[in-house]
């Protein structure tokens, strides 16, 4: 009581620095514990993501030369790109795989998961026949999804035919290769599944027991009650959609170069068919790797990191009218 | 009773033997491995890399033979990528030798400085290159300096189904001659059926491997001026060239024409459409002759090679063809420039290139590996070897800005073949958009 006392008297300016002090030793020692508990991630990170975050930072205003020093251009590589029709048709075909493939995705991993929540025999059984497509490598998965798009024997367009529709030339229209990929992609949307699931096994049984005894019929129990609960868990997976189908990459190139095994387009696959599957990506790989202007492709990777950045603070901000974090939250 | 026991033991044996039998070579070579370090000065080991390679065993063995007459050992690692490549040559650590399959990035890679010049190793192991076909040899000729050498080669030819021929009344015997023989013969040899649907197709000009690439030179041009310095895509020859292509297109609709290409089977398949009977002419290289393509999946086809036709009012431009094809490189920063060098002079000998060639189904950029009697054992084959030999063989030329024109030049094709776009004002946008980009990569 009288060192409160004292210390009051003291002035808290002064107690608060001794106490500050005091900790510092003690904190010190804690962090510098921590540091060392997570120093390969440290290490790692500076040496493998910051470094060369930074560097590709400066690469995007040179003209890159790979062994000798690079040329200091300025913005000259971002003009480039707002001139470049290739750059804005990637850009379009990248944001529409966003903007239709992730809602899809969400909606249709969301109702998938539904299913495998109700109390059925052999739930887990089917459980894992959702989940398998998501453990198949992307490039088997891809050259099977190829053979399923074939033409005429494929066995999509044998399904389609049993009812009399023509099916389309999934790989080779325009109009139509975008949507394969996103069909493809909704087959290996298991890891989605399973977050939502994981999610839907915590919505209270109470809430949803009250909203039963109150008269709601299963419809307004997932209405009302599953989908605010779950809310936090779509905005994961949204912020994830969102960030990963925006460097959608390998699949579209394992598209193109098994379609380059076919006779469809002989080894000629940027983008085929007319540019439809130029993805973003895919574009600064190419600029990079096969045109070797690596300023012009890291100028076009800190554009997409900015995009993405923007994208998602947007969404964050955007959550807060339609996430609920429960009471106390 | 006793005969069932007898025979579960007889399959107990049996498994036992094939077990072992699968087993037992595995212990051979381990007391062999210990051997090879132990000999008198321990091999030093050399890197090379190969961008393409459907057989890279063969590879291997060929390189063997140098490594076990030089006691080097030659790591073969074959096919790798385009990225893995760059970032060798961008490391301190490049492989010893590089072969590529085509020289399209040379003279980027010349410009970058990831190349060694050439003329010092020639010289000093006196590799001849005046036995090389100077179509071949030009392809790695930058600024008067030679920094590739050609080490097979390409070319093209057109293949017709004698079968298909017959059955639409075409001498199965005569190919066409001209380009407007080609159109006439393709419309006899299409079949399509009322609702539009295609189930045979006489020609696709850019059907597997071929392009636009193949079709300029026969119009009398091509989309870059000889010195490499002027970019000409908006050139009447490359016009022509679309057009003529855009015509097989136009007739069936390209929509119906892409989705028959579609439906046909993987290029090295028996399913791929020439092979299956429903492409009845195509434009290919030598290679569809070899034994991972036709002569192995299809050996029963009976087919025809003959050169690609030209346009009757110019029956000069008879057999013009493009060589080009796979090239030798050394990498700047090598550990050893003298032991490269004596690796690529090995490389370029004739029996060599014969060998290897010959493996590969690939043509030989030496004269006197050509005189091997085993590039004419293959009748068919014979056609290309003659086309690379022939006054109208002419090289691809390259430029610092190759990809980028490449890239260009492939989707104004694709639109005007597979979109029915009109190409003469894709062709000048092209055009308006290349020569700042090599007049930028040349350093003007």
């Amino acid at each position: 009581m009288s060192t409160s006392v004292a210390s009051k008297t003291r002035g808290s300016g002064r107690r608060g620095s001794s106490r500050r002090w005091a900790g510092s030793a003690y904190t010190r020692r804690n962090l510098l514990t921590g540091l060392l508990f997570i120093s390969p991630w440290l290490v790692g990170f500076l040496l493998f993501t910051l470094y060369p975050m930074i560097s590709s930072l400066y690469t995007s205003f040179t003209e890159y030369h790979i062994r000798a020093e690079s040329d200091w251009v300025g913005l000259l590589n971002y003009r480039q790109m707002l001139a470049d029709p290739r750059f804005w048709k990637a850009l379009y075909n990248t944001t529409y795989m966003v903007v239709v493939a992730v809602p899809l995705t969400l909606l249709g991993s969301f109702l998938c998961a539904v299913l495998l929540n109700l109390k059925l025999r052999g739930q887990s059984v089917y459980r894992v026949i959702y989940f398998i497509p998501s453990i198949v490598p992307v490039v088997a998965g891809s050259i099977l999804w190829v053979w399923i798009y074939n033409t005429n024997n494929g066995l999509l367009n044998t399904a389609l035919g049993w009812f009399g529709i023509k099916g389309p030339s999934w790989l080779t229209d325009p109009a139509w290769a975008k949507p394969a990929l996103i069909l493809m992609g909704l087959w290996a949307m298991g890891t989605t599944i399973v977050i939502y699931l994981s999610g839907l096994q915590d919505v209270p049984v109470s809430l949803l027991e009250a909203a039963e005894l109150d008269g709601a019929s299963w419809l307004q129990r997932l209405w009302h009650v599953t989908i605010p609960m779950v809310s936090p868990i779509t905005l994961f997976n949204l912020i994830l959609g969102v960030i990963g189908m925006f460097q959608y990459f390998t699949q579209a190139f394992i598209f193109a170069s098994a379609q380059s095994s076919t006779a469809v387009s002989g080894g000629r696959t940027l983008g085929a068919p007319l540019d439809s599957t130029l993805f973003y990506s895919v574009y600064l790989y190419h600029k990079a790797f096969i045109n070797l202007k690596f300023g012009y492709a890291s100028a076009m990777a800190w554009v997409l990191f900015i995009i993405i950045l923007i994208c998602t603070v947007l969404l964050l901000r955007f959550s807060e009218r339609w996430t609920y974090y429960g009471e106390e939250g | 009773m006793s005969g069932k026991r007898l025979l579960s033991i007889g399959l107990m044996l049996a498994l036992v033997l094939i077990v072992s039998a699968c087993v037992a070579p595995a212990p051979a070579p381990a007391p062999a491995a210990p051997e090879a370090p132990a000999a008198p000065a321990a091999p030093e080991t050399m890197r090379v890399w190969i961008t393409w390679g459907d057989n890279p065993a063969q590879l291997q063995e060929l390189f063997n033979r140098y490594g076990e007459a030089n006691n080097v050992q030659i790591q073969v690692n074959a096919p790798v990528d385009d990225e893995k490549v760059i970032a060798a040559l961008s490391g301190s650590n490049p492989p010893d030798i590089l072969v590529l399959s085509g020289p399209d990035n040379v003279p980027a890679w010349v410009g970058e400085g990831l190349l060694t010049p050439l003329d010092d190793i020639i010289a000093a192991n006196n590799i001849d290159v005046e036995d090389i076909y100077p179509a071949m040899l030009a392809q790695g000729r930058l600024h008067d300096t030679q920094w590739a050498l050609p080490w097979g080669s390409d070319t093209y030819a057109l293949y017709w189904n004698k079968d298909l021929f017959e059955e639409a009344g075409l001498d199965p015997e005569k190919p066409p001659q001209t380009l407007e023989e080609l159109v006439e013969y393709a419309d006899k040899l299409t079949k399509v059926e009322a609702d539009g649907t295609i189930t045979q197709i006489g020609f696709v000009p850019d059907f597997s491997w071929s392009h636009i690439e193949q079709y300029v030179p026969m119009f009398g041009g091509y989309w870059i001026s000889e010195d490499g310095t002027k970019v000409q895509v908006d050139s009447q020859p490359v016009l022509d060239a679309l057009l003529w292509e855009q015509q097989f297109y136009t007739k069936y609709g390209p929509e119906e024409v892409l989705r028959f290409v579609a439906s046909t089977g993987d290029y090295a398949s028996a399913e791929h459409g020439f092979m299956a009977g429903k492409v009845a002419m195509m434009v290919d290289g030598e290679w569809m002759v070899g034994p991972n393509f036709i002569g192995g999946l299809a050996p029963d086809l009976w087919y025809g090679v003959a050169p690609f036709p030209y346009p009757a009012d110019h029956p000069e431009r008879a057999h013009t063809n493009t060589v080009g094809g796979t090239v030798v490189v050394i990498p700047s920063g090598v550990a050893n420039p003298e032991a490269s060098g004596k690796l690529l002079a090995w490389m370029m000998s004739p029996e060599i290139v014969a060998d290897e060639m010959v493996a590969n189904f690939n043509l030989p950029s030496s004269r006197k590996a050509a005189e091997d009697p085993r590039f004419r054992e293959n009748e068919m084959f014979a056609v290309f070897m003659d086309l690379a030999m022939d006054p109208n063989a002419t090289s691809q030329v390259f430029t610092p800005a190759s990809t980028e024109i490449n890239d260009e030049l492939a989707l104004v094709e694709e639109q005007v073949l597979h979109a029915g776009a009109d190409p003469a004002p894709l062709l000048k946008e092209a055009q308006a958009k290349l020569q700042p980009i090599l007049d930028k990569a040349l350093g003007k």
